[in-house]
């Protein structure tokens, strides 16, 4: 289980550092009482038996030799580096909630992490194609606990697909995962995130991001699947002219749960924010969405948006939305907007007198919905499996 | 460089009159059931009305007090002194009420108010109602207005049948205490379509340093009936912190209708922890004009529960939010019923270090088909000592519904301004004309004597302060 001695395992023979984090980790870990998801009732949730994640995940190709790729479960000999950016973190925190999901499932990736990557743009480095990351989950790694760092030196620009998934329908895996994201000065940078584990499976993830001076992070996180999917995004625009999106979408069906976190703490003046959330709910799901915007004291001339649709397929849905807009500056704009309903009757209504089933048509007004986000998919391959299991999900 | 609107506080003088505190009667500090059977014999209550107070007392004591929204560990619950009766009996004549109260009251404009358009006038000094009137034929119909402890005697079963049905001891911490303690407040009874056409007003004021007010006010709508009621209240400032727990129960019957208007300037050092609950039922229609200026803390959060089908409820209303307060508000509406259809309005002013905070609450239940339902919230920060913070939950659990949320914060647009100035209007009278015209909405809804109350506590100031 999650203790010490697991802890001693994970770091005989490791860098010694890192070693220490974990421990000091654990140690924060060990303290803290299990957290509750009280708006998708889940309670008291028990870490399932820790495994080690031994499958490779990353596609290496020749030109990611620009870029610095490390594995965080190896004995890494840029260890001080990495401390170094982690501190970055520390001073950050911002009173509104709570930095990533919870500090239990935080400090349990921090101490017990199975795998993860050290990934970093060099300054003035600009890669035109994604690093794609493959965290695949089958009956011989059922637990993914995933450490990630990736840092956009000053002036540089990167596009990273991380794909959550696995082909096993029957097994019931876990991830709780961790990414923090540093983005400098001038630099760019996009994250694709899609996850689609299978019914049986639970997902938890943290995204944490510090973004400098005209520095420019893009989310895309696309949440298909898993029976309770928990997750968070949280971006502190520090500086002036700092600038964070998140496209999101999701598809719930089945009885699955969904807790959707996002957070765009404005701190720096000029910094602006986007958050635009489309999703679908079907048959029994359950869905929690919560979008706050948060103009600290001295984000003068800030601006953010929050914008949320969904789309109830069915009466037995569950759908909360918790948009929230704190302020503690004048000179801010800030908005939010939520929507929430049916297919338009009318419009469904168009399609069917084309021919079109009712079935066809509400596909098609899903597809419709969801193709703006996933146009913005780099790869294809991706892009149309992606797409495929939509269009599967509907169905069923 | 821009310009920075400045807003002079709100004048308070005239709700700052405080009389000297003279009582025939204080009950001791603290609550124990002792003190609860010392209020109730006071009251001459009926028997289940104690006991219902001393089941409320053990729930009071059991329950925490709530950990979100305001930081009120200020507020010294055990030196709170629950029941203070002013040295008045009950006058049914103006004349006969004591001067130092009718003073302060004349100050406040209720007499003359009554004079011109009030159906009844409930002027509740500190616990108990010292003046009640009500024009002879709405008497004659059959309406009901009196103050809560003769209707507990005169009306017993009425009351009995819906006293804190609808806030339950068990709600939380403030409605245990509430039912514990209650004192005063109004009762409304309108039979059966009878339309009530002019408004019935009561105003409640806070003397005594230190005390607590938990008034009751029970309205009853029978079918069809239609009715408007005003609540108002001030109170004079102290050093003491002053909690105010009142309760109001709205119970609207098929087809009836309920305009329930507050007024709320409390002075800066009261806790107002009021619940206010009202069960709508088929084709009725509950419509809240809030309007939140006072206090040092406010958390209040109307809710509306639409239960019968075609159930409307609507939702206007104002904060401001100035130095030293912290005014946590917003309305909840539960959609119950199929085709129910609700609107929310809430507009926030934040200066000098003020905090406005909206935090809102629609819920539509499954069998709730057909629900329409739209929630507007927005925000205006006038420098940035302030706080203004919106929270609306939506939860939503069936799908043939319509359901939008829209919400803004920022301060007043420079373009507003130019436009205006560049129409020959001075920057000053272009501000004002901007916030006058923010809070316009909630003014309009008003009647007339309360608009002027509005017009005292923002309109008139605004225009000479800003700049």
């Amino acid at each position: 289980m999650y203790n010490k001695k697991l802890v001693d395992n994970l770091t005989t023979g490791q860098s010694k550092l890192l070693s220490s984090k974990r421990r000091d980790s654990f140690k924060v870990f060990e303290k803290l009482t299990k957290s509750d998801f009280n708006r998708i009732n889940l309670f008291n949730y028990q870490f399932p038996e820790y495994s080690p994640y031994n499958k490779e995940y990353l596609k290496e190709k020749k030109w990611q030799s620009q870029i610095v790729l490390k594995k965080m479960t190896d004995n890494l000999n840029n260890e001080e580096e990495i401390l170094n950016y982690l501190e970055e973190f520390k001073g950050k925190k911002v009173k509104k909630g709570n930095q990533g999901l919870d500090e239990k499932y935080l400090s349990m990736v921090d101490a017990f992490y199975n795998t993860g990557l050290f990934i970093k743009v060099p300054r003035n480095t600009e890669l035109k194609l994604p690093v794609e990351i493959f965290y695949e989950l089958d009956k011989e790694n059922p637990v993914l606990i995933d450490n990630n760092l990736i840092v956009a030196e000053e002036n540089s620009k990167l596009t990273i697909v991380i794909d959550y998934r696995m082909k096993d329908q029957e097994l019931a895996a876990f991830h709780n995962g961790l990414t923090r994201v540093i983005v400098k000065e001038n630099a760019v940078l996009n994250i694709i995130k899609v996850q689609r584990f299978n019914d049986q499976s639970d997902n938890f993830d943290s995204n944490i991001s510090l973004v400098s001076n005209q520095g420019e992070l893009n989310w895309i996180p696309i949440e298909l699947g898993a029976r309770n999917s928990v997750t968070n995004n949280e971006n502190t625009l520090i500086d002036d002219g700092s600038r964070a999106s998140i496209s999101s979408v999701y598809f719930a069906d089945g009885d699955r749960k969904l807790d959707l976190g996002f957070k765009m703490n404005h701190q720096g003046r000029h910094s602006s924010s986007e958050i635009e959330s489309r999703g679908v709910l079907k048959d029994r799901a359950q869905k929690v969405f919560r979008g706050d915007l948060y103009f600290q004291k001295g984000a003068g001339q800030a601006k953010g948006t929050e914008k949320e649709e969904v789309l109830l397929l069915d009466k037995t849905v569950d759908s909360d939305s918790i948009p929230a807009l704190f302020s503690e500056e004048d000179n801010v704009e800030g908005e939010h907007a939520v929507s929430a309903g049916q297919i338009d009757e009318q419009r469904l209504f168009y399609l069917m007198s084309r021919g079109m089933s009712k079935a066809e048509a509400k596909q098609l007004m899903v597809e419709a919905a969801f193709n703006p986000v996933f146009d913005k998919i780099p790869l294809n391959d991706l892009k149309g499996s992606v797409i495929n299991e939509v269009k599967t999900r509907i169905r069923s | 460089m821009n310009e920075k609107t400045e807003v002079k506080d709100i004048d308070r003088s005239l709700h700052d009159k405080k009389n000297e505190s003279k009582h025939r009667y204080q009950s001791a500090k603290g609550l124990t059931p002792e003190v609860i059977k010392e209020i109730s014999r006071e009251k001459k209550e009926p028997k289940w009305m104690l006991e219902f107070r001393l089941k409320a007392l053990e729930i009071y004591k059991k329950k925490e007090i709530p950990t979100w929204g305001a930081d009120i560990s200020d507020l010294d619950m055990e030196n709170i002194i629950t029941y203070v009766r002013p040295d008045a009996d009950l006058q049914s004549d103006w004349d006969q009420v004591p001067d130092e109260i009718k003073d302060t009251f004349d100050a406040l404009g209720i007499p003359e108010a009554e004079k011109e358009s009030l159906a009844g006038v409930g002027a509740q000094y500190d616990s108990e109602v010292v003046y009640h009137n009500l024009k002879e034929e709405m008497v004659e119909q059959g309406v009901i207005y009196m103050d809560m402890e003769n209707a507990v005697k005169k009306h017993e079963d009425l009351v009995k049948d819906h006293f804190m049905k609808l806030i339950t001891p068990n709600d939380h911490k403030f409605s245990a205490l509430h039912g514990a303690v209650w004192s005063g407040g109004s009762f409304v009874y309108v039979p059966a379509g009878v339309d009530v056409d002019i408004p019935l007003q009561s105003y409640f004021r806070q003397n005594a340093p230190g005390s607590g007010q938990f008034e009751h006010t029970l309205i009853i709508l029978e079918e069809g009936a239609n009715a408007h009621f005003i609540e108002g209240c001030s109170a004079p400032k102290y050093s003491v912190n002053n909690l105010h727990a009142g309760a109001v129960e709205l119970f609207i019957n098929k087809g009836a209708k309920l305009r329930y208007s507050t007024i709320e300037n409390w002075s800066r050092n009261m806790y107002n922890l009021n619940t206010k609950r009202a069960l709508v039922e088929e084709d009725g229609v509950i419509e809240w004009v809030s309007g939140s200026f006072g206090s040092k803390v406010s958390m209040l959060y109307p809710m509306s529960i639409l239960k019968g089908a075609r159930a409307r409820a609507e939702f206007t209303g104002v904060t401001f939010a100035a130095e030293g307060q912290y005014l946590d508000t917003g309305a909840q509406v539960i959609h119950a019923a199929p085709n129910t259809t609700s609107t929310v309005n809430s507009r926030s002013i934040a200066k000098d270090g003020g905090h406005a905070y909206y935090r809102g609450l629609l819920k539509v239940t499954e069998n709730a088909h057909g629900a329409k339902a739209s929630v507007a919230c927005e925000s205006l920060m006038l420098d940035n000592e302030s706080k203004s913070d919106t929270l609306p939950i939506m939860k939503l659990q069936t799908d043939d519904i319509d359901i939008g949320h829209e919400a803004k914060v920022g301060r007043i647009s420079e373009e507003a301004i130019f436009y205006l100035m560049s129409r020959g209007i001075s920057e000053e009278e272009a501000k004002a004309m901007i916030v006058r015209g923010f809070v316009e909405p909630i003014a309009s809804e008003l009647p007339l004597e309360y608009a002027v109350e509005l017009n005292n506590l923002i309109n008139l100031e605004l225009e000479g302060t800003i700049g």
